[in-house]
């Protein structure tokens, strides 16, 4: 019976459109985990959503256009963050940090003076298959096209500033455009993921698929391929949960995400213990 | 391009905001085919003067010219460099050593090109010519300290650079694997004419390779011929205590 009614809501517009705004997004953040993930700044989600939190907040409070409110929001903390990742006076987990506590104490602040914003906060802050409509998903794919050329395009650059920034610089390739591109790009992410994700969860799809495919694979042109993979299972399974267990999306995705990476890991483990009784 | 040295450094120094001198004085000339032999001891300024030549750090003071330009990031293509820290990999980086001496080829392929048959067969060719061609496959945070060393030179090299500039490239690595490797920048300073600037500790070996030999602790101790290098004089001013000099017979 149960299976029954998952197939019917599965059938359902608002379903559909969730699982096409999900792979779109998907596929883009996890590209973009790869090089947050090997440049060891995992945590500018964190800093990149909360900035768009407050944002938010800000939108609903003034009542104009919440969602562009906090695409500028993001794209200026993103702006600051690594502008204060690059800054050898403050440590980077520190900067991201500050803008972190910025966005969630201005949104909390403003929602408290507005004593609501008149919208469903929990399905910002967790993200609810509900709350897609085709806008969004047009938008989503437009912001996916626009950011999967601007990578194609400075590929070999970005690669090269993954690999060793230092390196990178020393052979005359200018660093800091393509930080601040990187950090801007993964804020027009959070900001197209927020309907589906929610604000509070989104960095984990701009860590969890790098993190997992990294794991496992032999070079970067594997992990090019794996990481969008392992982001699309993990949006796929995580909306089905959704669906099943009638749960935020932002939170099954997530677990989801966490349950592979774990199995990874384990998966590891098992094997390095059979290689080291071969040894034996 | 030939006729005038590839790296002109005039009275260079670097003061740091909080008053303190990194490095000063610094004059030196080098010029084609040239194979320095930098030494000093740790902190002495040598990674610093290496990054002064690649416009990572600015001098305070003095001018510094590469290839006769003073913009020095028009002609950062024509040099290879390899850190100090190259050899300190994260088992878990998803490079090969394919992709890793490809990267290499960055500078040269240029900004809006993607990578062509010939670079491919650059890559394959610098493989092979390193000895590291079966190693391809292979991530390079799981290669050893010798071959990791070969593969970061032929990433340094993949670009054709005219200067090669090697920051104590062989720290963390076996006897037998530095042999190798001086044997091989001996080879290229010598038989395809690249300008080398070696930074190292191994003061026996490289003395023996190098034509030219510059100490530097902070500021300039010595900057002349080889033959000219009074190997216990010359250490114990740098060094500040006399240093003994220890042949492992590493070098043929």
């Amino acid at each position: 019976m149960i299976t029954l009614d998952v197939f019917s809501l599965l059938q359902a517009p608002f379903i559909q459109r969730a699982f096409l705004i999900s792979i779109i997004i998907a596929v883009l953040s996890s590209i973009l985990s790869i090089f947050i993930v090997l440049k060891k700044i995992s945590l500018i989600g964190d800093g990149l959503s909360h900035t768009a939190f407050g944002g938010l907040a800000l939108g609903y409070y003034l009542s104009i256009f919440p969602l562009w409110i906090a695409a500028i929001t993001v794209v200026l903390g993103s702006i600051g963050i690594n502008k204060a990742l690059r800054s050898t006076k403050i440590s980077g987990d520190a900067a991201v940090a500050v803008f972190l506590q910025l966005g969630l104490a201005g949104g909390i602040t403003l929602l408290s003076l507005a004593r609501g914003f008149g919208v469903n906060l929990e399905s910002l802050l967790f993200g609810s298959i509900l709350i897609v409509d085709y806008t969004q998903i047009v938008t989503a794919a437009v912001v996916a096209t626009i950011t999967l050329t601007i990578i194609f395009l400075f590929f070999k650059e970005m690669v090269y500033i993954t690999f060793d920034e230092t390196q990178a610089r020393a052979a005359g390739i200018k660093t800091w455009i393509f930080d601040y591109l990187l950090s801007i790009l993964s804020g027009v992410v959070v900001i197209i993921a927020i309907p589906i994700i929610g604000v509070l969860l989104i960095s984990a799809l701009l860590v969890l698929p790098a993190l997992i495919s990294t794991q496992i694979t032999k070079s970067f042109k594997q992990t090019i391929i794996l990481s969008p993979l392992i982001g699309l299972i993990t949006v796929i399974f995580g909306i089905l949960a959704s669906v099943i267990i009638d749960a935020a999306p932002g939170g099954t995705i997530v677990l989801v995400g966490l349950a592979i990476l774990a199995l990874v890991f384990l998966g590891k483990r098992i094997q390095g213990s059979i290689v080291n009784s071969k040894r034996k | 391009m030939e006729d005038r040295p590839i790296v002109e450094l005039h009275d260079v120094g670097v003061k740091y905001p909080n008053g303190v001198t990194a490095l000063e004085g610094i004059t030196i000339d080098i010029n084609s085919k040239d194979l320095i032999a930098l030494i000093g001891p740790n902190g002495a300024g040598k990674s610093t003067l290496l990054k002064i030549i690649l416009g990572l750090i600015k001098p305070t003071s003095g001018s510094v010219k590469l290839f006769g330009c003073s913009d020095l990031s028009k002609n950062l293509k024509y040099v290879g460099y390899v850190p100090q820290s190259a050899l300190v990999r994260d088992p878990n980086l998803p490079f090969n050593v394919y992709e890793t001496v490809m990267i290499g080829r960055t500078p040269v392929v240029g900004l809006f090109h993607g990578t062509k048959a010939e670079d491919k067969q650059k890559v394959e060719e610098t493989l092979k010519l390193f000895g590291i061609y079966e190693l391809k496959d292979r991530k390079i945070g799981q290669l050893s300290g010798g071959q990791s060393q070969r593969v970061f030179l032929a990433k340094a090299m993949v670009s054709e650079p005219k200067l090669l500039l090697l920051d104590e490239p062989t720290s963390g690595v076996d006897a037998a694997s530095k042999k190798e490797f001086y044997n091989i920048l001996e080879r290229l300073n010598k038989e395809r004419g690249i300008t080398v600037i070696l930074s190292s500790h191994d003061i026996s070996v490289i003395t023996k390779i190098a034509n030219r030999v510059l100490c530097v602790n902070k500021s300039q101790f010595f900057c002349g011929e080889n033959e000219d290098f009074s190997a216990d004089a010359e250490l114990h001013k740098v060094y500040g205590h006399p240093v003994e000099i220890v042949d492992h017979h590493d070098h043929p």
